[in-house]
């Protein structure tokens, strides 16, 4: 027997490495036109998603490099950031000033909910995911003891429109009018009639080279060892634990820094809410781009949000022309979010199964060839 | 003099270890809040009935988690796929307009095919996964959750009660079940013991019956097969035991149990939740599971017994106390911190890391 | 952790200081005044002065706004340090410009300039003509009633 693909296996091997890439392709072909949303206002729709949204999507990678899955726990991230916005709206700072006051003030919390975070994992190998999906709901309640509680009883909040009348607790959403769009804005050009951004694409270009740097730095080659083989890591010397909660602090502090990115599009902090679905929808936005639970890349990130985003935008519409009924598109791109994620989890693990076979078949075959 | 005592804390140290010291302090915190209620005016009566009542309504559901987490499929994030099997089978026995206690055998048999059906494909599903199975489980049951959406507006139901009043079509969210199951298992046989507690005799014999179904199932032949398969996948394989096919069955029951649940929940609830209604209901039954002393292989119908009660006590005491006590209700995130505190303290404990 | 004085730990502080002071200064440039401009007559120690028939006022670099009597206007500018330039035409038909330097207090959120009193002693310090604003209570407690606090973990599903 070889091992020797055919190229029928390859065709095979990369539809089934692709499986979800191909299938969003398919329903966007469809969700377009039936949409009937102008070519020129789905660019722009398009381009003002990849600006609020790449930054948190990149903050995925660094953990699928060390092997830790898909960090739901980026959830904690988001939290982290959205303090910091509430201090920044409490205090009146405004415009980029206040962005990046506000990641400072995120920074260090995040690093402690990335450590906390990071050292429970530890402790859960082989179940990172279910574990770090879990850690944000837990944290969802701390937070809201925090905010919801805490703020204004024992962290002062001055400010009355932020407070809640009863005198305590945080609004449910919190406007952030003094640094709306104002990294957007810093640099906006227009092309073709689009406006573009610019200014919030440099970071998100920054942060992707760094990205791109950090895997090549020693760290990120031992993140990568820890991500192949732990055992065999430990025993090159690389200090498993400790690289496992590095890894998921960056990712959560780029998450807060993500989540401030997203806000400041956005213009209104949903206090309660806005955090809790993050996680969901930037993984299955970086599943569509064709990435797995262990192999992410930069391309992968953008070739997804501009899948997810497209059929974000088309399925309320395509469902009312279609049904009638726009209820229906919102219901479908929900049910395509999760099936998304849950189709990319199955076929990571049955492949996993799969490969380990293969190399079982390798090693039956090498074997083989001594005796 | 010396040894002794450090022996009598020691056995006491072994029997907290055996307990588990999270249900412990959580026993400890409930009977905290029962000593507290009097004082601050709340009436230990409404409080029991409460309690016993919303006993009654999660206990089956939390049962369902028995059958996989015995063949080693891990805690059953996948509930919503039950509830589903019940929510379709509680809707076609009202749009069948079957009332009073009929409606409710009804819903059972209708929701029992679904069940079965929907069951198998998530076992088959489940078997491909071996070792991811709790992050898949909790995406299956999302999808489902979130596709049913799309066929309640769909599918063809014409009960004016449960459709929408000026579209004609399309369920609503909230269905009554007044008029058809509601109470059905509350009301058999209940008894008044004061004027404020009433004990739900009904419910409890309709979960006695279950569980005591699955324990006597799981000291069968195929039963004693299911926990070999979830102690020891390779050696059960190697005893001639078809892995597959019991893990399978496993992933059926629980489903199958799951759909009961939500029937029993609706009938003392007094509405069908759909949509994203049955969406986060695995959380709070796995982690009742988990607090009376399950963990992620390991379960007993005592489990779910002490859990049910410890959390739904906590749940139903932790507002009305509170609220008397501090006038501000924080039971929604105690009980946000109470149960995914204790998934997570589940899903990180050593012993069964390494399973 | 145990905590050891070499390079490595100054580094980190020296670091930790660094951005510290970063953020002190970020808080300093980003805070947001609202600076109220008012031109109406008003008493200042029992003296009369009336507002200005038609005044142009330039804060920092922003558009220029104009007054007539009881004209109320804001500008909205971070920093401390501003310039007021006011230009209006006298009872002799001479044209006027006035340009002042004021310094906001950092904690201020809105203050109000009484441009009539600026223009009567363009040489008196700043706290004659600027004093702080608080907003009427009508206006702060216009919203008496409670608000209800949604945690609703898939609201966020639908709207995105």
């Amino acid at each position: 027997m070889t091992l020797q693909r055919t190229n029928l296996q390859k065709v095979k091997r990369f539809l089934g490495n692709n499986t979800v890439t191909i299938l969003f392709l398919v329903i966007c072909a469809f969700g377009i036109p039936l949409s009937g949303y102008s070519a020129n206002y789905l660019v722009s729709e398009v381009v003002v998603r990849i600006a609020r949204n790449s930054f948190l999507i990149v903050s995925l990678l660094i953990p699928i490099l060390a092997g830790m899955g898909l960090n739901f726990g980026m959830t904690l991230g988001a939290m982290a950031g959205q303090i910091g916005l509430v201090f920044i709206s409490d205090w009146g700072i405004v415009g980029i000033p206040g962005i990046v006051l506000a990641m400072i003030i995120s920074t260090p919390i995040s690093v402690a909910l990335g450590i906390w975070c990071g050292k429970i994992l530890n402790m859960a190998k082989g179940r990172e995911m279910v574990t770090s999906y879990i850690i944000g709901f837990f944290m969802n309640g701390i937070y809201q003891l925090v905010v919801l509680y805490g703020m204004g009883a024992i962290i002062p909040i001055r400010s009355n429109s932020l407070v809640l009348p009863r005198g305590y607790g945080i609004r449910n959403t919190v406007n952030l009018i003094g640094i709306r769009k104002s990294l957007d804005n810093l640099l906006m050009i227009r092309l073709f009639g689009i406006p573009i951004p610019l200014f919030t694409l440099v970071v998100i270009a920054l942060l992707c080279i760094f990205i791109l740097w950090f895997k090549k730095t020693k760290l990120g080659q031992d993140m990568r060892a820890v991500g192949q083989d732990m055992e065999v890591a430990r025993a090159a010397g690389i200090k498993v634990e400790h690289t496992r909660i590095v890894s998921i602090v960056i990712s959560t502090v780029f998450a807060g820094y993500g989540m401030i990115i997203y806000l400041q599009n956005i213009g209104t902090l949903n206090t309660y809410n806005s955090h809790m679905q993050i996680g969901m929808f930037s993984v299955a936005a970086l599943l569509v781009g064709g990435a797995t639970v262990s192999q992410a890349k930069i391309r992968n990130v953008f070739l997804g949000v501009i899948l997810f985003h497209i059929m974000f935008i088309v399925s309320p519409m395509a469902g009312k022309n279609l049904i009638g009924q726009a209820q229906l598109g919102e219901y479908f791109r929900v049910f395509v979010s999760y099936g998304v994620i849950t189709v990319s989890l199955v076929l990571y693990e049955i492949r996993k199964k799969h490969d380990r076979g293969i190399a079982g078949q390798i090693l039956a075959q090498e074997q083989g060839v001594e005796a | 003099m010396n040894v002794k005592v450090e022996k009598i804390i020691s056995t006491i140290m072994q029997g907290v270890k055996s307990f588990g010291l999270p249900r412990i302090i959580i026993g400890l915190f409930l009977l905290l809040l029962f000593i507290a209620a009097p004082f601050v005016g709340v009436n230990i009566g409404t409080s029991l009935s409460d309690t016993f009542n919303r006993f009654g309504m999660n206990a089956v559901m939390v049962l369902a988690m028995v059958p996989m987490i015995h063949s080693g499929c891990g805690l059953n994030f996948g509930l919503p796929l039950g509830i589903i099997a019940g929510l379709l089978g509680g809707t076609l026995s009202m749009q069948f307009n079957f009332t009073g206690p009929a409606s409710f055998m009804m819903a059972i048999v209708f929701a029992t095919p679904f069940a079965v059906i929907l069951g198998w494909g998530y076992g088959q599903l489940l078997n491909k996964v071996k070792g991811g199975e709790m992050m898949i489980a909790t995406y299956v049951g999302f999808s489902s959750v979130a596709f049913m959406c799309i066929m309640w507006l769909l599918l063809p139901y014409s009960n004016p009660t449960m459709v929408w009043g000026y579209a004609g079509k399309g369920l609503r969210t909230t269905i009554s079940t007044e008029g058809y199951y509601l109470h059905v298992l509350n009301d058999f046989l209940s008894i008044q013991v004061t004027d404020h507690l009433v004990i739900p005799t009904g419910m409890f014999l309709f979960f006695g019956l279950l569980a005591l179904m699955v324990w006597a199932f799981l000291h069968t032949k195929t039963g004693t097969a299911m926990t070999a398969v979830g102690s020891n996948r390779t050696f059960a394989r190697a005893s001639g035991i078809h892995v597959d096919n019991i893990r399978t069955l496993s992933v059926v029951m629980s489903t199958w149990l799951g759909a009961l649940g939500i029937l029993v929940y609706q009938q003392s609830f007094g509405f069908i939740q759909l949509y994203m209604g049955p969406f986060y209901m695995a959380l709070p039954a796995v982690s009742a599971i988990l607090i009376g002393g399950a963990s992620v292989n390991k379960a007993t119908i005592m489990n779910v017994i002490v859990g049910t009660f410890l959390f739904q006590g906590i749940l139903t005491m932790t507002p009305s106390v509170m609220n008397s006590m501090i006038n501000t209700d924080m039971s929604e995130v105690i009980r946000i911190i109470v149960s995914n505190g204790m998934i997570l303290y589940a899903l990180t404990r050593k012993t069964e890391a390494t399973r | 952790m145990k905590i050891t004085f070499n390079r490595i730990f100054l580094m980190r502080l020296i670091a930790i200081v660094v951005v510290l002071l970063f953020a002190m200064v970020l808080f300093f440039i980003g805070k947001q005044h609202t600076v109220l401009l008012d031109n109406k007559t008003i008493t200042v120690n029992g003296e009369e002065i009336k507002a200005l028939k038609m005044v142009e006022v330039q804060v920092n670099k922003l558009e220029a706004l104009e007054f007539v009597p009881r004209d109320r206007d804001k500008v909205e500018v971070t920093r401390q340090k501003h310039t007021i330039t006011i230009s209006y035409t006298d009872e002799n038909w001479e044209e006027i410009s006035i340009t002042r330097k004021f310094t906001l207090p950092l904690m201020e959120e809105m203050v109000i300039i009484s441009i009539p009193t600026l223009a009567a002693n363009p040489d008196a310090p700043q706290s004659v003509w600027l004093e702080k604003y608080e907003l009427p209570t009508y206006a702060v407690q216009a919203a008496p009633e409670d608000e209800v606090v949604v945690t609703d973990d898939l609201a966020g599903l639908i709207s995105l």
